[in-house]
């Protein structure tokens, strides 16, 4: 990487974003939805689409402060607004790319904001649209982060920016001689790995740990699968970048114990610090945290599946992300550090078929940081058997 | 400076409420879009926030940038330069539909970011269908709004030779009128001064204008319907709004088919990312036959070529030399202050509610409208009136008829 001017940096991470994540085709129109502090990686991300030969290129840039002024000043009916555009815009989507970014530059920007109104303040009937594409598997997506001062401060406790470059571009593959190449190796691994379990048909998972003694239930028709995803015409794409974990939905209606987070969790403007969750037939029933407690009750309330679970994903200590010991404090390379668990909607990726009563379904989706090394998962067979999966961070079974 | 002492966020906000209030007059619960360019941030973030305190149901914003532009430009097949994605063309139809408030604001960040590009294809990287719509809406006079500048280093850098974003905001304050105590008392007078300016003229029953002065020999025939408006426009539903801040013209719509002769223009004009120099126009019944510059030729014969009546005036404008633009004695490069500067005229599309009956024979209508400025010390104007009577009206920048 050394060799590389931060423009030529920037054109690879884009074009890396472009060819493996989204895997942007001839003809396709490509919808950017960033942040007006993403400028320069969306202006190198527009370039690398027209050169794989994108169509069009749009770029929704979005700007907090905005949001912040609707949640500060807006009367109530704003909040939760879309405008109809821009559910024409989403449904334009189908058939196309779409690139999102990450990298929060004000992290704490609505900390001190009415935090019930900053939970509604979320376009609900994009969400809607965008899981109902999901499910149909219309659009090849995926999700990058730009390094940026804010989130560099956030991170180091200093905006050391070029130091969060380099994380990112180690988590990334960036620091690769043949970055492609080396994203091919690295899925091949995650997929063997999700073969593996899938095979061993557990009937649930069970994880312990300090302040954690969780059992949910899986589903029969639901496997485990890495982030290598297909459009259902066929266009493999990465839908994030990093990505680490091998994930399954699980039962909605089997979930029982108590879950506490093992890293900050940062979400809709505010950082949730020491989040601790009682489960009870499936659904969360009580949410304390050190801070921000009041986001996930709101965020929860949201609708009435809120509350249950929607994923859940392994991921042992040879993660680039794990490997950096930075709490990146953004989900895209929290949730590749360690396990992690979601509240929300299930990922219907994973059923062959139709996913049935067991998927959850809702508007939102949030992952939760509940691994390390002190963690324990087991699978849990049907004859009542317990299986070693993740012991001291390390991979118990084969692959 | 009465505005001196103010920290940046007060002076934002303080430029943000007179968009708001004076400018786009934005009313309880007004839908309200806000458009500008991702350098724009700081006021597009104060307008908002004035927005919602002004009582608007919701703020829209929508950033552009002329980097994405640029890619457009450079990798985009010819089809797609002047497309409208539908989403877009929803969005400003629905800014029609429910009479929304609209804020743009200018200030190029990078004005010579396509400087190398081929003008050709600059001039077409324009949305057709989006700039017919928003013509449509302005002819109809649905909406109330306003456009403003907003000071940045690049935009500096190309007045002063050097960045100096803090000069500019000075001198922005000055033009728009923030240096007064009372910026909105300023805005009344302003508009009631120049608001007599249009009466006089209507009075006069202006059938021609002359312009003379170096390189500039040219008649501009007025339709009998054309009428002279001041600083304030009102939308059908009689909504009083300030449509440039700053504006110091009185304008009028001239009748298509009577332009005759040469004009050379007075001042650089940026367009598209390009700056153009020395530009000379000659008019032949009405239609432009012939461009020169010194520089940017091609940014404006792309533009000629947009549609069939791109090449037709649209706009006639009077400006004296009690201009505060006129008086910083700065060239902008940006229209909004320039045009402001000086007397100008206007290829492309006429505003129609500076006729009598709207959108008549002999009034144009195109997708394009770029003013360019054509008056000075040097240059006279005179009205020919309909009983063939020569009025002088400017003079050494002086206005006459006070």
């Amino acid at each position: 990487m050394a060799a590389l001017t931060p423009d030529e940096r920037l054109a690879r991470y884009a074009e890396l974003t472009v060819r493996v994540g989204a895997n942007v085709q001839q003809g396709q129109t490509v919808f950017l939805l960033t942040q007006i502090d993403h400028a320069p990686l969306a202006r190198a991300i527009a370039t690398a689409s027209y050169e794989a030969g994108a169509r069009y290129v749009d770029v929704q840039y979005r700007d907090q402060h905005v949001r912040k002024a609707m949640i500060e000043l807006g009367p109530d009916e704003a909040l939760d607004h879309t405008p109809e555009w821009l559910k024409t815009l989403w449904h334009a989507a189908e058939g196309n790319a779409l690139i999102a970014t990450t990298g929060d530059p004000e992290p704490e920007l609505l900390a001190d904001l009415d935090g019930e109104r900053v939970g509604r303040a979320r376009m609900k009937e994009l969400n809607e649209i965008m899981r109902a594409q999901m499910v149909a598997r219309t659009v090849n997506w995926t999700g990058v982060a730009y390094p940026n001062d804010g989130w560099a401060a956030k991170v180091f406790g200093e905006a050391d920016v070029e130091r969060l470059w380099e994380a990112v571009a180690f988590c990334t593959r960036l620091d690769e001689a043949d970055p492609v190449a080396a994203w091919r190796d690295h899925m091949a691994e995650l997929e063997m790995r999700a073969a593996t379990l899938t095979e061993l048909r557990f009937d649930a998972i069970r994880y312990t740990g300090p302040g954690t003694d969780f059992t949910v239930g899986l589903l029969d028709n639901a496997r485990w699968m890495s982030a290598l995803f297909h459009t259902a015409s066929g266009i493999e794409y990465v839908p994030n970048m990093p990505t680490e974990e091998i994930f399954t939905t699980p039962d909605c209606r089997r979930a029982e114990g108590t879950l506490r987070s093992t890293q900050p969790l940062a979400l809709l403007g505010d950082v949730i610090e020491g989040l601790e969750l009682t489960v009870k037939d499936g659904k969360i029933v009580d949410v304390q945290a050190d801070r921000g407690a009041d986001l996930v009750r709101g965020q929860i309330a949201s609708d009435d599946r809120a509350a249950y679970f929607g994923e859940l994903a392994l991921v042992d200590g040879g993660s680039r992300v794990g490997k950096t010991g930075i709490t990146f404090f953004d989900t895209l390379f929290d949730e590749n550090a360690t396990c992690h668990v979601a509240y929300g909607f299930g990922i219907p990726e994973v059923f062959d078929g139709e996913p049935g009563e067991g998927m959850n379904v809702s508007s939102v989706h949030t992952d939760f940081m509940i691994g390390g090394p002190e963690l324990n998962v087991d699978g849990l067979t049907s004859d009542g058997r317990s299986v070693p999966i993740l012991r001291e961070d390390r991979w118990q079974l084969p692959g | 400076m009465a505005a001196a002492g103010l920290t940046h966020a007060e002076r934002l906000k303080r430029y943000a409420e007179l968009a708001v209030r004076v400018g786009a007059n934005v009313q309880e619960g007004q839908l309200v879009e806000v458009l500008g360019r991702v350098e724009h941030a700081p006021v597009v973030r104060a307008v908002a926030a004035a927005a919602y305190r002004a009582g608007a149901r919701y703020v829209d914003v929508y950033y552009s940038d002329q980097h994405l532009r640029r890619a457009l430009i450079e990798h985009a097949a010819e089809d797609v330069l002047s497309w409208t994605p539908p989403w877009l063309l929803e969005r400003a139809r629905h800014i029609g539909d429910e009479r929304a408030a609209v804020v743009a604001l200018t200030g190029d960040a990078e004005p010579e970011l396509h400087a190398d590009l081929p003008g050709e294809r600059v001039g077409k990287a324009r949305m057709l269908e989006l700039a017919e719509e928003n013509n449509r809406q302005i002819n109809e006079q649905l909406n109330n709004w306003t456009v403003v500048g907003v000071p940045n280093e690049g935009w500096s850098k190309q007045m002063f030779g050097e960045a100096d974003a803090e000069r500019l905001w000075e001198l922005v304050e000055f033009c728009v009128r923030l240096d007064e105590d009372d910026p909105v008392q300023a805005w009344r007078e302003h508009v009631a001064r120049i608001g007599r300016r249009a009466r006089e003229l209507n009075e006069l029953k202006v059938d021609a204008l002359h312009f003379t002065g170096p390189g500039t020999d040219l008649r501009i025939g007025l339709l009998p319907e054309s009428r002279w408006q001041g600083c304030e426009s009102e939308t059908a539903e009689g909504l009083a709004y300030v449509a440039n801040m700053p504006t110091e013209e009185v304008f009028t719509t001239p009748d298509l088919r009577r332009t005759e002769g040469v004009v050379r223009s007075t001042r650089p004009l940026a367009l598209y990312g390009q700056i153009v120099k020395g530009l000379e126009v000659r008019f032949e019944g009405g239609r432009i036959v012939d461009v020169t510059a010194d520089e940017g030729a091609d940014v404006v014969r792309g533009q000629l070529k947009t549609d069939e009546h791109a090449p037709f005036l649209g706009e006639v404008a009077l400006v004296d030399g009690t201009s505060r633009i006129g008086k910083t004695g700065m060239t902008f490069f940006d229209t909004l202050f320039d045009e402001n500067a000086t007397c100008h005229v206007a290829y492309g599309s006429a505003y129609a509610e500076a006729v009598e009956g709207g959108v008549i024979d002999g009034v144009n209508v195109s997708t394009v409208h770029t003013d360019f400025m054509i008056g000075g010390p040097e240059i006279a104007v005179d009205a020919q009136t309909a009983d063939g009577t020569v009025v002088p009206l400017l003079r050494d920048d002086v206005w006459l008829l006070d």
